[in-house]
This record gives structure tokens, C-alpha cells and sequence, in this order.
């Protein structure tokens, strides 16, 4: 068979990823602390092509596309005020550490609540860490003091969801937490939007593919087969 | 089953609880002691995406967005000269008897005489514990001290229950401009450091400013949502083009 019509097909494939990739970062266009994925696409693999008559080599041929790796931007972005005592966001590197079921995560969204036992939690009830690593303790007038709370540098940060990255904090981080403030999510909007049409034209600039090689195919065999007569 | 479509879709649901939650506070923005809502987004689950994806690829579920509290920010007070009514200075809460049985607490310190000649919030719910105003006492000669006691002239009639929670966060509204405290609140317990003021309400903290501004980027954040979908929805007329 034709191997044009796998190579077009793996770029569909490839293109559809990526356009959940990028729905997934309009969909947090409103989310604190929320950093900003890339879809980077490699090819797998390529066949060098001879002369079937000579065996002289003619070229490389892809056999096809996907994408080869998925990464976070951890770079910090804006800050701003929201006057909310329970919101805080780290002003430069590092990451909040929350201490959950399943072991110690971190975070960049500081929309932080308490428990009924003073601790300073997480959305989720999750007990935010202060830089010794036991939870922060709200003070007698109900608020938290920024220093309490402890910003790790975090090695090897992924994506788990629910805000949370894990990795391995390796000591404290440079950034300063700010209460009162909230960190933007790191997505620019129309940025996104020129990745979800410029993906999309792909796509269909893909299934044109398949369609032409369909109709050569159908002429291979309607025509060059057909017995004269 | 396209996950980009539902991924897309969770984005819209998101900025949608964003803007229920503005448009309460925004019905609210005369409530008196109405405290703003605080609405907390996360991402969802980022799993693997399956065909068109290398091992260790991974693509987010797209966000999810809820009501987690109050902020409970003070509100600005405003001066009515009606002996009856009293503001928090401070944190703490006026200490009320919920209409279905318990406690609730409310910042609504609009306080009325009942036909009983007790002292009640302007939808009907009695202090807890009571205070009693007598007949024939002249609202106008009541006098409420920054601790809440009650007193006409030299009489001190009661004292307006003052009360706080550890965790005010997980209160849950009543409906009624109250809040009853829940099992993530923790137990009611008296205040002795709040602090009334007498001739004043607190009005809602509710900032229309804030809140058209956030309004804005709601109604951008949806419009984004809404416009992935329906590229979801062509991606998936394009691979069904296939067949002609």
C-alpha cells in the first residue's frame, strides 16, 4: 500500500493531540498559577529509499509524525491584587508545597482556605507546608503570615492535575510569597488561539492528503486495471 | 471518543460557575454584611493522549471551577442614626436561632423589636441567646455598647450574642443573609474581641469594580472555551470527511 496515506494519517493523529492540547489551555485561561504546555512533533523514523534497478539510494522517507514530547513552561508570570487575606502567590521561582494522600505536591495557585483545626489548606482541604515542612498554622486574628509559608525549588516539576506538580523539592527558592495577590495563568490567550487554527489547517491540509491519494489509488485500479475493450 | 471536545467543554463550565458566582454577588451588591465568594480553578487530570502521542506525552482534562468560601473582607459602614442597628467592627458574627432548629450566624445587623419584644434580624430570626426589649422602652433611648450589651438609660436589658468560628471559610450560607456552621467550620464559640458599633450597618463588600472587571475576563475566558468547541467540533467533521 501506498505509505503516503500513513504518514498523512499519523499527521492527523498528531494534529488532533495537539488540538487537546491546546483546548486544555484555553480552558485555563482563568486558572491561577496555571503554566502554559507545548506539544513539540518529531518524526519516528525514517526508511532510506533505493533505485529498485540500480539500488543507488534516492532519499529519506518519514513514516510518519507524532508528538514526541509534551512540556510545562515553569516561567513565573504576573502577579495581581485580588484583597482576598487567604490568596497568595509566589513572586519569582519555587512552588507551595501541600501535603496530600498520596505524598507531599506543589502548587502555584494560592487560592488558599483553612480547616476547622486552623491549618492553612489547599482548595481540596490539602494542608499547605511551611518551610519546615509542617502545615502553617492560621494566627489568632484569622490571617497568615506570608514567611510562614514555605517556597521549594522543585526538581523535575510535572503535571498531575488539580493544581498539583510532583517532583523533588531540592531546598528553598528564590521567589517571595505575596498575601493578598494571585498569579496569572501564564496562557496567552490569542497566542492559543493562533496554535488552535494554524493546528486545525494542518489537519485538513492532512486529509486533503489522504483524499488525493485515495483518488490515485481508485484510478490505479478503475483505470490502469481496467481490461480495454 | 474526541477528549479534546469534553476537555473544551469543561473550560466553558468553568467560566460559566465563575459568572453564576459574580452574578450573585452582583444581586447582592446592596445586601447588607453580604460577603463576596470566593471562586477557587484548578486543572484537571493530564493523562496520556493514546494514538498520535509518544510514550510519557501528556495532555490536560481542562479546568473545573467551584465556590470555596467567602472573602470575608470588612465591609464599608454606613451611618443610618437608627438606634437598632449595629455593624461589626470586626471578625465574628451575631449569634441567631436558625428557623429550621440550631444556630446561624449572621454580619446582618438590621435589628428590629418582634411583637414579642425581642430583638430579631430583618427576616425574623430571633438572637440566641434572646434580649428581651420591654413595652414602653423608647427605641430612641437604647444604647449598644461595642460589646453588645443592650441597655435603656442605666437598665441593661441583655447583650447581643457576639460569636466566631475558627474556620469561617466553611460556613455554609443559609439563604437567609446567614451562615451555619458546618463540621469544616468548627464549633460556634463566643468572641470576646468583636467589636459593634451602634447607628451603623456594614454594607456588602461586594466591589462592582472588581467584579465587572472580573465579569470581562469570565466572558473572554468562556468565549475561548466556546470557540475550542466548535474547532473540536470541525476537527471531527474533517476526519469524518475522509469518506466521501
Amino acid at each position: 500500500m501506498d505509505s503516503g496515506l500513513y504518514i498523512a494519517a499519523s499527521g492527523m493523529l498528531a494534529e488532533m493531540v495537539r488540538q487537546e492540547q491546546i483546548s486544555d489551555q484555553l480552558a485555563n485561561v482563568n486558572t491561577p498559577g496555571f503554566k502554559s504546555d507545548r506539544a513539540t512533533q518529531a518524526g519516528f523514523g525514517e526508511l532510506l529509499l533505493q533505485n529498485t534497478q540500480t539500488g543507488a539510494a534516492v532519499g529519506r522517507l518519514s513514516l510518519g509524525v507524532e508528538i514526541a514530547e509534551t512540556s510545562t513552561d515553569l516561567a513565573p508570570a504576573g502577579i495581581h491584587e485580588t484583597g482576598e487575606a487567604l490568596d497568595f502567590a509566589v513572586e519569582g521561582e519555587g512552588f507551595f508545597a501541600v501535603r496530600t494522600e498520596a505524598g507531599v505536591r506543589y502548587t502555584r495557585n494560592g487560592q488558599f482556605s483553612t480547616d476547622a483545626e486552623g491549618n492553612l489548606t489547599d482548595q481540596l482541604g490539602d494542608p499547605v507546608l511551611g518551610a519546615n515542612g509542617a502545615p502553617v498554622r492560621l494566627r489568632a486574628d484569622g490571617t497568615v503570615a506570608p514567611g510562614d509559608i514555605g517556597v521549594f525549588a522543585v526538581a523535575g516539576a510535572e503535571k498531575q492535575g488539580e493544581n498539583l506538580y510532583t517532583g523533588n523539592a531540592t531546598g528553598a527558592a528564590t521567589g517571595k510569597v505575596r498575601a493578598g495577590f494571585l498569579e496569572e495563568s501564564a496562557v496567552n490567550p490569542s497566542q492559543a488561539m493562533v496554535q488552535l487554527i494554524s493546528s486545525f489547517r494542518a489537519l485538513e491540509a492532512d486529509q486533503k492528503s489522504i483524499q488525493t491519494i485515495g483518488e490515485t489509488l481508485q484510478q490505479s485500479a478503475g483505470q490502469v486495471g481496467s481490461i480495454a475493450g | 471518543m474526541n477528549t479534546a471536545l469534553t476537555t473544551a467543554a469543561a473550560g466553558m463550565e468553568a467560566q460559566q460557575a465563575w459568572l453564576d458566582a459574580l452574578s450573585n454577588d452582583i444581586a447582592n451588591v446592596s445586601t447588607t454584611g453580604y460577603k463576596s465568594l470566593r471562586v477557587g480553578f484548578r486543572d484537571l487530570l493530564y493523562q496520556s493522549p493514546g494514538r498520535g502521542g509518544a510514550e510519557g506525552t501528556l495532555t490536560g482534562s481542562g479546568a473545573a471551577a467551584e465556590v470555596f468560601g467567602q472573602n470575608f473582607e470588612q465591609g464599608a459602614l454606613e451611618a443610618t442614626g437608627r438606634p437598632l442597628d449595629v455593624a461589626l467592627t470586626s471578625a465574628g458574627f451575631i449569634e441567631v436561632a436558625a428557623p429550621g432548629g440550631g444556630v446561624a450566624l449572621t454580619r446582618d445587623g438590621n435589628l428590629q423589636i418582634g411583637p414579642d419584644g425581642q430583638l430579631r434580624t430583618a427576616t425574623g430570626q430571633a438572637l440566641q441567646p434572646p434580649v428581651r426589649i420591654p413595652k414602653g422602652v423608647d427605641p430612641e433611648e437604647i444604647s449598644i455598647a461595642p460589646d453588645g450589651t443592650v441597655a435603656a438609660g442605666k437598665r441593661t436589658l441583655g447583650k447581643i450574642p457576639l460569636v466566631e468560628v475558627t474556620n469561617p471559610s466553611g460556613l455554609q450560607a443559609n439563604g437567609e443573609n446567614g451562615y451555619l456552621p458546618t463540621a469544616a467550620s468548627g464549633p460556634v464559640k463566643a468572641a470576646p474581641n468583636a467589636r459593634l458599633q451602634q447607628g451603623v450597618l456594614e454594607a456588602s463588600n461586594v466591589d462592582m469594580a472588581n467584579v465587572m472587571t472580573a465579569m470581562t475576563e469570565a466572558q473572554q475566558g468562556y468565549e475561548l472555551a466556546g470557540k475550542a468547541v466548535t474547532t473540536q467540533d470541525e476537527v471531527l467533521a474533517v476526519a469524518n470527511g475522509l469518506i466521501r
